[in-house]
């Protein structure tokens, strides 16, 4: 395939005719239909845009051209032979041909050698069900192989590093994975070696494939070749329902898809989002989703003990209620970035317009900054930090920090807490202070930190599990959408504080996130121009047919 | 509605559309066309169907399968075969006369299900969630698991079928990339007492072997499809 490489020059093509076209369109012929699209485009994602799909399997949208498979050839009139339709400049005037007779030949032809030594042993490949190869097989080629000669072998069950398992002859040698960790994680650390049928993939001299954006390999990847070790063989792709939601690994949102079933999150894979993440996202943040399963709250908790929500909800109303009678001072609430702008701003609005309370604080993980890179991985690992001071602004009032509440619970200035989250670790002297507290009462989806010893406890959905905004670093405010229902007896915060104040005789009366999110664009100037969105199903992958 | 137009006039339905439907749009009326008087009665037709039991009755009564006829329609299950001579012995042997196993049931007749053994006797199954996916029941449940075997990779560590759900479709043995599922067993799901017990475990399902076709454990198809030598090199 190599000596293709060269052969073809589109910026020429796009030069010639430079002078005489408007400068932010070219028009071309695709097929018989006039796509009018911008300069520097190519052939296959102008064909994209019209709903044409060439073949392909190096081709990525987020990453450089290689033009190495072969898969994609067009016919173009003027020109002497077949063109890479990747690599392939759109230029005024051009006519392309992706259903001639001679293209499609090709293509086929460039298929059927593709598959000449791959194993196709889809039944245990975990890439079945959304395989590029096996879409383009369907659609292009669906001949049985016509080789006689034993298949060439290569290793299986390579060990590339800690998340990723090569297969090397599933690979097809597209390239994909190498550019990804050139391009996007900014590491050498895969290569290809050998020549012809005998070239495979590993990692470089001396490297492991470890970097933080490792897993995009697996996503990239067209065939089976690269499976991430935390899915692999757990799933069928097409057993899985998908719902867009955004990362709550960081501030920076990444915008992703959930993949879950049987109420249970299996994987999370990046959405495109181009002013966000593009097409990536750290393997730190698709690993998230095993906070959703692991020791989670599935009922209330009075003193160690379960109780019904009835009771502890007039148990918790009973405690705030003294507490306001008595010195209202010495009440704090703990907002929280971990949790969406709904759950926060209810809470805010309860503790702030109502109650008038004056010790408000931040609530979320403490920063790891050296996690934090000029990629996508930011150092504050709290989703929603911009929204809830966004929501305290608007509000009138400045959110204490963690060693403001540290200060006031030492201090004793502090007698009762109410407090969103379980995320905020607390000094030693801190904890102990909490103890001596008339009242801690703690809205958290496990028993954990902040959430150990409490009056009540109150278990509430987690992001996956509840319709609600996050706004990431850049002030974007974007939508999480439900996969699945709370464990057992949880429920989404917003709710459990509307039920709260009904306990305390302060009537909320907010029936669903979304009345929450339309009083939230009113009163917080940062969310002027957002919108709810449209409710959305999740999709089952199923009939979602291969996506590969 | 091109069918329709085919069929020949006699099999028509003897339902008439009278016109007064078409004046009066969403109610249809329609006329019975009743039986002949004379065939209104069923009484002859009772006495007519008595008849053919009573000719079946003393056909197996005097001349019984023991006696050497062969043309009688009733069956004496489950101990003897449907086509064959000599009937005058016991129950068939599986072991020593084969060929003469009962044989009521079609070749492809679906009984309960087996699952094959590779040679060396590792479970086919590469837990692929085909049949999983296609059962219409539901009621197959897997848990995939990987192998040291690099070439082999995935089993399933969990395969439980659950016979009472089960409809009996076979999708599931068309599904099989692998033959390794097969209905060909020749059994009956048994009666069971709790539901529990119609749940049909991996090793229940490896041990299981066809009763009344002497078949080896061992599927013959081999993985890859090509031939016993598709991916070596020599
Ligand atoms: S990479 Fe695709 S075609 Fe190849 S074995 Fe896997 S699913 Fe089948
Ligand atoms: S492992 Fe996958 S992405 Fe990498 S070169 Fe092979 S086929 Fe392409
Ligand atoms: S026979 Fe049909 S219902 Fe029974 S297990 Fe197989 S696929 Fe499911
Ligand atoms: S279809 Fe065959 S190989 Fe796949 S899981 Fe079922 S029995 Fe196993
Ligand atoms: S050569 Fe165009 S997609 Fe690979």
């Amino acid at each position: 395939m190599s000596d293709h490489k060269t052969d073809n020059k589109p910026d020429k093509t796009a030069a010639g005719k430079a002078e005489t076209t408007p400068p932010n369109t070219v028009t071309l012929t695709i097929d018989g239909r006039e796509v009018t699209v911008p300069p520097n485009t190519n052939v296959l994602e102008a064909a994209q845009s019209i709903g044409i799909e060439i073949s392909h399997f190096c081709y990525h949208p987020g990453l450089s051209i290689a033009a190495c498979c072969r898969q994609c050839l067009v016919k173009v009139d003027k020109m002497p032979k077949l063109q890479p339709s990747c690599q392939l400049i759109a230029s005024d005037g051009m006519v392309v041909h992706i259903a001639d007779p001679d293209a499609t030949l090709a293509r086929q032809q460039m298929l059927e050698f593709t598959l000449l030594n791959h194993p196709v042993d889809c039944p245990i490949c975990d890439k079945a069900g959304e395989c590029t190869l096996q879409r383009f097989y369907f659609d292009h080629d669906n001949a049985p192989s016509r080789l006689d000669v034993a298949k060439v072998r290569k290793p299986k069950v390579v060990d590339l590093g800690p998340h990723i398992v090569l297969d090397a002859e599933r690979c097809i040698l597209c390239t994909r994975c190498i550019r990804v960790c050139d391009e996007v994680a900014g590491e050498h650390q895969l290569e290809m070696r050998y020549r012809s049928d005998r070239e495979e993939l590993g990692t470089a001299p001396g490297a492991v494939l470890d970097n933080p954006y490792s897993i995009n390999t697996v996503d990239v990847c067209p065939v089976g070749a690269l499976t991430a070790k935390d899915f692999r063989f757990t799933m069928r792709a097409w057993e899985l329902m998908a719902t867009p939601s955004v990362c709550n690994g960081c501030a920076t949102g990444c915008n992703i898809e959930i993949h879950h079933k049987n109420e249970r999150a299996w994987r999370l894979i990046p959405r495109h989002n181009p002013d966000v993440n593009q097409y990536w996202m750290c393997d730190e943040g698709r690993f998230t989703y095993r906070a959703l399963r692991d020791n989670r709250l599935a009922g209330p908790v009075i003193d160690g003990l379960p109780a019904s929500w009835d009771r502890a909800l007039g148990v918790a109303a009973d405690k705030l209620k003294a507490a306001l009678d008595g010195d209202k001072s010495k009440l704090g609430v703990i907002l929280s970035a971990q949790h969406s702008n709904e759950d926060n701003f209810v809470l805010s609005k309860l503790a702030r317009d109502i109650w008038q309370l004056g010790k408000i604080y931040l609530g979320g993980k403490a920063p790891v900054p050296e996690r934090a890179d000029d990629k996508l991985r930011d150092a504050d690992v709290n989703p929603n930090t911009a929204g809830v001071k966004a929501v305290a602004r608007a509000a009138g009032y400045t959110l204490g920090d963690k060693s403001a509440l540290e200060r006031d619970l030492t201090g004793g200035t502090l007698s009762a807490l109410l407090v969103l989250g379980n995320d905020i670790e607390l000094s030693d002297e801190a904890l102990t202070a909490l103890a001596g507290l008339d009242a801690l009462i703690v809205i958290a989806s496990s028993e954990d930190r902040i959430a150990r010893r409490t009056d009540v406890t109150l278990p509430c959905a987690m992001w996956a599990e509840s319709h609600g905004t996050i706004t990431n670093r850049q002030g974007r405010v974007q939508r999480m959408h439900a996969a699945f229902p709370p464990p057992g007896q949880a429920m989404p915060a917003w709710e459990i504080i509307n039920r709260l104040g009904q306990a305390c005789d302060v009537a909320l009366g907010y029936t669903h996130p979304r009345t929450i999110f339309k009083e939230l664009c009113g009163a917080v100037d940062a969310f002027k121009d957002a919108e709810w969105g449209k409710p959305v199903r999740p999709l089952q992958l199923r009939f979602a047919g291969s996506r590969g | 509605m091109a069918s329709r137009q085919t069929k020949p006039v006699d099999e028509v339905p003897r339902i008439e559309v009278l016109d007064e439907s078409d004046r009066n749009p969403g109610v249809r009326t329609v006329r019975v066309i009743r039986p002949e008087p004379q065939n209104a009665s069923f009484f002859p037709a009772t006495l007519k169907g008595l008849g053919v039991t009573l000719k079946h009755f003393t056909k197996n009564f005097f001349r019984s399968r023991p006696k050497g006829n062969t043309d009688i329609e009733t069956l004496d299950y489950p101990a003897i075969p449907r086509s064959g001579e000599a009937f005058g012995d016991v129950r068939p042997d599986p072991e020593t006369r084969p060929e003469r196993f009962p044989d009521y049931y079609p070749d492809r007749f679906r009984g309960l299900h087996r699952l094959m053994k590779r040679d060396d006797g590792r479970v086919r199954c590469v837990a692929c969630m085909c049949c999983p996916t296609v059962c219409p029941a539901n009621c197959i449940t897997i848990i995939p698991a990987e192998t040291e075997d690099a070439s082999v990779e995935k089993y399933p560590a969990v395969f439980e079928i659950d016979e009472l759900r089960c409809v009996v479709c076979g999708l599931c043995v068309e599904a099989c990339p692998c033959d390794a599922i097969r209905m060909d067993t020749g059994m009956h799901a048994p009666p069971v007492e709790e539901r529990g017990q119609a749940i049909w475990t991996k090793d229940k399902m490896l041990e299981t072997k066809p009763v009344h076709r002497k078949r080896d454990a061992t599927s013959i198809a081999t993985q890859g499809g090509v031939g016993p030598d598709w991916r070596d090199t020599e």
